[in-house]
This record gives structure tokens, sequence and C-alpha cells, in this order.
């Protein structure tokens, strides 16, 4: 059960309004005209960042048992992790579109 | 032995170890359904990376409309987070006039991004837009990317819009306690958090 140690009203605004400066940011960078890769980095570091934050107050995480946090989390970044196997597929597939 | 009988054998009421993670039963399950829930969505956005590296010709097609448009749907959605633990903790004051007043307004928003993304949507395809058709010229794929992985999410959202309406009706009539709230608030947290990464990827990432 949640414990007695949650935060106000004022802090949750807090946490949203902080979340929506992140959103801008986001919005910020993406009109920097970065490279690609360093705009798909940053964007999604800051999205992590929400992600995280959301997760741990928003989601309430940060006051349950810690048991709960270790499940979920490793075994979550786990699958997510090796859904990357797809990318030497993707860039073999890039490198047949230009041969053509 | 079965449990009833351990029950009148201990001379307790209930003979049951408590759960490891301290949790109601309700709030695990959630939890479990937005763990397999996260990976549905990753799967769709790694889907999304794979084709788009794999396109040479994939583009930047968002005006800065679009974008505007996908800036008022996040703060909308985050502002809908907000309200929605406004009414968790209505509920669990017992503040029950509060508590509708809240998740009504939750549910208001989330109908307003609803709203916001389905007019995207049908002016994408008054351009031409369509899950198999690029009026740009560029990858065929986008459409399809594009309108799976946010209509992905905008089902979620309409669901969670229902989902609340159900159990805030159940919460009036006496049928559902907070214990019902706080799970359809942890699900409505969840489809927020998604969408942190959805309007990056699928429009930040898609602007010129």
């Amino acid at each position: 059960m949640s414990s007695n140690r949650e935060p106000g009203m004022g802090s949750y605004a807090g946490i949203v309004i902080g979340l929506m400066v992140i959103v801008g940011i986001e919005v910020i960078l993406t009109y920097q005209h970065l490279p690609v890769r360093t705009l798909l980095f940053s964007l999604l570091c800051l999205a992590c960042v929400e992600a995280f934050v959301g997760i741990m107050y928003l989601m309430h995480v940060k006051y349950e048992s810690r048991v709960l946090f270790w499940t979920i989390f490793p075994a979550t970044l786990f699958v997510l992790a090796f859904l990357n196997y797809v990318w030497p597929d993707a860039y073999r597939m890039a490198g047949m579109s230009l041969g053509k | 032995m079965s449990q009833s009988e351990l029950t009148v054998a201990s001379g307790h009421e209930v003979l049951m170890e408590a759960s490891p993670y301290a949790l109601d039963k309700k709030k695990l399950g959630m939890w479990i359904f937005i763990v397999s829930d996260a990976c549905t969505f990753g799967t769709f956005l790694f889907g999304y990376g794979y084709m788009r590296v794999g396109s040479q010709n994939w583009g930047t097609p968002f005006e800065f409309g679009t974008i505007l448009n996908g800036i008022v749907m996040t703060f909308v959605l985050l502002a809908s987070s907000l309200t929605m633990i406004a009414a968790v903790r209505a509920v669990k004051a017992g503040e029950k006039a509060s508590a509708n007043k809240w998740l009504g307004l939750t549910m208001l928003l989330g109908t307003v991004f609803a709203i916001l993304h389905l007019r995207e949507w049908f002016k994408m395809f008054a351009e031409g837009w369509g899950l198999f058709t690029n009026p740009t010229g560029g990858a065929v794929q986008f459409g399809a990317c594009f309108f799976s992985v946010t209509g992905l999410h905008l089902t979620h959202v309409i669901s969670g819009v229902v989902a609340l309406l159900v159990i805030m009706r159940g919460y009036n009539q006496g049928r559902y306690d907070s214990s019902h709230v706080e799970t359809a608030g942890l699900y409505w947290h969840f489809v927020d958090l998604v969408w942190m990464f959805v309007f990056p990827m699928m429009y930040l990432m898609n602007a010129h």
C-alpha cells in the first residue's frame, strides 16, 4: 500500500510543470537543426527523464515497496534493450536501397 | 487441505502470506499489464525506427502547425495527469463531490486530447496521407508507422476515458472504492508517459 510520505498537490503541480518545461526544451532542440543522431539521442534522453520522473512520482513507485521497482524496471529494460537486435538489418536495408 | 479448511483449522480469519510487493492485488495486476503494454509500445516504436533507418527518402513532412497541435495535446495530457492525482486524493479523503469533479475534468481533458488528435488525422487524410500513401513522394511506410503508433496510443486514451466513466459510475453507486480509482489512475499516468516517447519520436523527429 502507498505510504503516507506522499507529497502535496503543490509538489505534484511542480512535477507536471517540470515535465511541460522538458517538452518545451524538446521543441526548442528540434528547431536547432541538429544532426539527426544528435537530435534523436537528446530527445530520447529527455523522454527517459520524463518517464522516470513520471513513474517514480506520478505512478508512486517511489512510495511503494522497493521490490516492485526491482521487479518492474530490470525486466522491462531487458526486453526493450533486446529489441535493438533490429538495427543491423535496418542498416542492411538502407544499404540495399542505396545500391539500387 | 483447502484454504477454507486451513482457515478453520488455524482458528484465524485469513491464513495467507502477505504479498511481497505490499500492493493491492488490483494495482499489482495493473502493473503487470503496464509492463506488457510498455513492451508493446516499445516494439511499435522500434518497428518505426527500423523502417525509418531502412528507408532512404523518409522526409520530415510536419509543419510547425502540426507540431503546435502536438504541443497542445501534450500539455492537455500532462494536465489530465494532475487532475487524476487530485481525483485519487479526493477519493482517498472520501470527498465524493470533489472526486467526481476531478474525474470529470480528467475525462474532459482526455476527450479534448482525442478530438485534437482526430482533427490532426482528418487533416492529414484530406492532404492525401494514408496507411499506404505519402503525398510528399517520400517513403510510403511513414503513414503506416505514424497512424499505427499514434492510433494505438489514441485507442489507449479513449479506453481510459471509458474506463474512468465506468469507475466513476461504480464509485458513485458504492460498488467501487478508492483502490479502483487509484488503479485507473495508474493506467492513466502510463498512457500519459507513453506519449512522452510518442510525441518526440513521431512528431518532433518528423518536423522540418
